[in-house]
């Protein structure tokens, strides 16, 4: 602070603009001090008198000056407090303006939890924390210079998502490439914009040549035109990026009802359903041990038409097997009644003219192109969402670890990256199942094979543990559950601190990034989906939408090219 | 009531390092004598160095003479008046030393130490009101508060506030409310346990 110090200079006494006075002698405008806390259990701040508790929220970003280091935290609880416990017996007369002033902050003040998540020392490197910050250090709001040196810049591999809580001038920047290189869970409850989330991750993943994406796109959500909430359309993937997704649908008539644009049709033939595939859909389709037995046993004496023979019912086909194997012809005729919704399921056939696994592993890796699977009507049943997307990535992992064995480790051989995104991820990854699940042993078996998952959830507490805890990046919007929050959480650092933020997130288009994709957790106000969403992905480091189509003119963009 | 001429408030009669009392001709009695104001003398042998205090009584002894005609039946009003302004019996005036300092190249006491002065004044030693600058830049810092509401023998709660009104007059006049918001949370972390007390100081020196 500066006092006058001339007696003389009668201007410097009482100038002639008193806020420009007052102004200078004001100290910086900060939060307030650490007041006590520990690693484990976060910090202690006691705010400065003119700091309002009113104007802070949990999951808010502040920064803590200590001697040598800068401590990036994020608020996770708020509190009021006073020095004597009386003052809540007699509390002062806070209509009167005066006393106002005079009592809050002083004998009854505030103090914010904060959960100290980084460090930045002198290399301006972050670092994870490993200690605190000593007593009666500064606590400042962050400022967009302390998040860019956390989150750095957008660049090829940093894609733009949201803004930080508060902190509407700057951007978070999560590394796509570390999103990419392990599973991504998208949890909220519903309606919290998990949808529109994803699909601005996948945007970002496809404009910055992250990687290709095969999405099994239940409610039609991803590819061509999407309603949203409130009436508006919003534009799919494809018209983002034309020549670098593929729409494939299972159900024509719903795409030419939507009026929506699909590159081709995919049939999946009948007898090249295995017993394996069937083996998925035990929760869902409530199919006991002895059923499944008896899939494979039917396969072993019918061959590849076995499902067809059994929804034709034949009585002595039925009679033949329940003498000669250990199969009861009840069992038989229940595993015939669940089955027969294939024959309402027109996207299975008896034979089909191509291989649709060939054609989509050829999108992916060939012509580098990601694919949307609509579902169509289909979506509405779980059965088929399950069978069909676990029919695919069973086969379509199966050709990736051929591709990446036959590579022998030469990175430049290698599909590209491929993530997975599935909708209802807890019917998948269901603890019961989840072991034995393609989804379960993708999610598990990490990055080995260039194939991640997506996952994209409203019920995370039903997903297998184990997978849980392979997601390296959690995105959660809005969880009210306490087993859902639970969940998500477990395995996080400093999880205790995140729990409040997490309970009382917006209701829509606010998410808690955690994990692999960002150096520390941070909650965003996700970018809006909207036409200017769609102006920057043009504009993206030479890989929007323009130079797209040039290179498709020009011929390019051949299997050789690497997206790496 | 504050202003920059130099103006004596007396001369020392008694002194310590805690405070003094200085003596004036009841004549010379008027608003430089006010509860509360801000003063200032040289300590032992030092002309640079000030205590400042507060004046927290001003006492008009009695003698003989005044007992004599108070009791009387009646009196001349002419001896009456020359009795209240030629008495050979000064007013006493006491102070609470707050803080000293060390005057500056115009004679200003400007940014002193809220703590009791080294040497006490000499006897006779003229005691003057501080100047509006002194005052003003004597009250940046609260410190002295405490050497005020610890002081035994004083009705410290009125003499802070008393104090603290007559400074706020030092401070810009879009500035006093101010002034006494932060004069006041000061207190209320210094009495935070002794709430009625607090109460009773916020309501003396509340701004109307
Ligand atoms: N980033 C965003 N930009 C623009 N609008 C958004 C965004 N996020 C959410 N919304 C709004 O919120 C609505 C719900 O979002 P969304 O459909 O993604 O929710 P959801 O979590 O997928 O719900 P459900 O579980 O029912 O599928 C959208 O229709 C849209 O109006
Ligand atoms: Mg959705």
């Amino acid at each position: 602070m500066q006092y006058p110090d001339d007696s003389e200079n009668l201007d410097q006494w009482f100038p002639r603009d008193a806020s420009a006075y007052m102004q200078a002698v004001l100290p910086i405008p900060r939060l307030g001090v650490v007041v006590g806390g520990s690693l484990s259990k976060g910090l202690v701040v006691k705010l400065d008198r003119g700091q309002s508790v009113e104007d802070l929220a949990v999951g808010r970003y502040v920064v803590v000056h200590g001697t040598n280091k800068r401590f990036f935290c994020m608020i996770n609880d708020i509190s009021l407090n006073n020095t004597n416990p009386a003052i809540q017996s007699d509390p002062p007369d806070i209509s009167d303006p005066f006393l106002s002033a005079v009592y809050t902050g002083t004998a009854a003040y505030g103090t914010i939890h904060v959960a100290p998540m980084l460090s930045i020392g002198d290399d301006d490197k972050p670092k994870p924390v490993k200690t605190i910050p000593s007593h009666f250090m500064e606590v400042m709001n962050a400022n967009v210079e302390d998040v860019n040196d956390v989150f750095g810049h957008e660049d090829e591999s940093h894609f733009n998502v949201g803004t930080p809580l508060e902190l509407d001038e700057t951007q978070i920047n999560i590394d796509l490439k570390r999103l990419v290189e392990r599973s991504v869970g998208v949890f909220g409850k519903s309606g919290t914009g998990k949808s529109f989330l994803t699909r601005v991750l996948l945007a970002g993943v496809i404009a910055k040549n992250q990687g290709v994406n095969l999405i099994f796109d239940m409610h039609n959500d991803y590819g061509w035109e999407i309603t949203s909430e409130n009436g508006s359309s919003v534009k799919g993937l494809k018209q983002l990026f034309s020549s670098k997704v593929t729409i494939l649908t299972l159900d024509v008539e719903s795409s030419r009802r939507r009026n929506a644009k699909f590159d081709s049709e995919v049939k999946i033939g009948l007898d090249e359903i295995e017993p394996e595939d069937i083996a998925q859909l035990r929760v869902t389709m409530s199919l006991s041990d002895a059923m499944i037995d008896a899939a494979h046993t039917l396969h072993k004496r019918w061959g590849d038409s076995w499902i067809r023979r059994l929804l034709k019912g034949n009585v002595d086909d039925i009679e033949e097997v329940a003498e000669n194997t250990p199969i009861m012809s009840g069992t038989l005729l229940a595993l015939q009644r669940r089955l027969e919704r294939f024959e309402r399921w027109d996207f299975l056939v008896a034979e089909t003219p191509e291989d649709s696994v060939e054609r989509i592993v050829n999108l992916l890796v060939e012509q580098q192109q990601s694919v949307v699977l609509e579902f169509g009507r289909y979506g509405n049943s779980l059965e088929a969402y399950i069978l069909v997307a676990n029919y695919l990535t069973r086969r379509i992992h199966e050709r990736y670890i051929d591709k990446v064995e036959r590579a022998l480790g030469d990175k430049a051989m290698e599909p590209p990256q491929l993530l997975i995104t599935i909708e209802e991820a807890h019917k998948f990854l269901d603890p019961q199942i989840a072991r034995a699940t393609i989804f379960g042993i993708i999610a598990r078996e990490m990055r080995k094979y260039n194939v991640t998952l997506l996952i994209v959830d409203q019920r995370p507490s039903g997903i297998d543990e184990e997978v849980m805890s392979q997601i390296g990046t959690r995105v959660t919007a809005l969880l009210d559950n306490e087993r859902d929050i639970n969940a998500v959480l477990n395995g996080i650092s400093g999880a205790a601190g995140l729990r409040e933020v997490l309970s009382r997130l917006d209701t829509k288009q606010q998410a808690i990034i955690m994990g692999h994709a960002v150096p520390m957790p941070v909650v965003v106000k996700t970018r809006a989906y909207d036409e200017q969403f769609y102006a920057s992905l043009i504009n993206a480091n030479g890989t929007g939408i323009n130079i797209d189509k040039a290179r498709k003119t020009l011929g390019s963009g051949g299997g050789e090219r690497r997206i790496r | 009531m504050v202003s920059t001429q130099q103006e004596i408030v007396g001369r020392i009669l008694r002194a310590s390092t805690k405070g003094f009392t200085c003596g004036t001709s009841s004549r010379q009695v008027d608003t430089r004598h006010d509860f509360g104001a801000f003063v200032k003398v040289p300590i032992a042998n030092d002309g640079d160095c000030c205590v400042i205090g507060l004046i927290y009584a001003v006492e008009i002894k009695d003698d003989q003479l005044v007992n004599e005609l108070v009791m009387a039946d009646s009196v001349n009003p002419n001896v009456l008046l020359d009795q209240r302004e030629n008495r050979m019996v000064p007013v006493e005036i006491d102070v609470l030393n707050v803080g000293y300092g060390y005057r500056d190249a115009n004679g200003a006491v400007i940014n002193g130490f809220h703590s009791l002065p080294p040497r006490p004044p000499m006897s006779l030693t003229d005691v003057e009101l501080c100047s509006i600058y002194e005052v003003f830049t004597f009250t940046q810092r609260y410190d002295f508060f405490r050497t005020v509401i610890n002081a035994s023998d004083v009705p410290s709660d009125d003499l802070l506030a008393a104090a603290l009104r007559y400074a706020s007059q030092a401070y810009p006049e879009n500035q006093r409310y101010e002034f006494m918001v932060h004069c006041g949370q000061h207190l209320a972390r210094m009495l935070a346990n002794d709430l009625k007390r607090l109460s009773h100081v916020l309501a003396l020196i509340r701004p109307a």
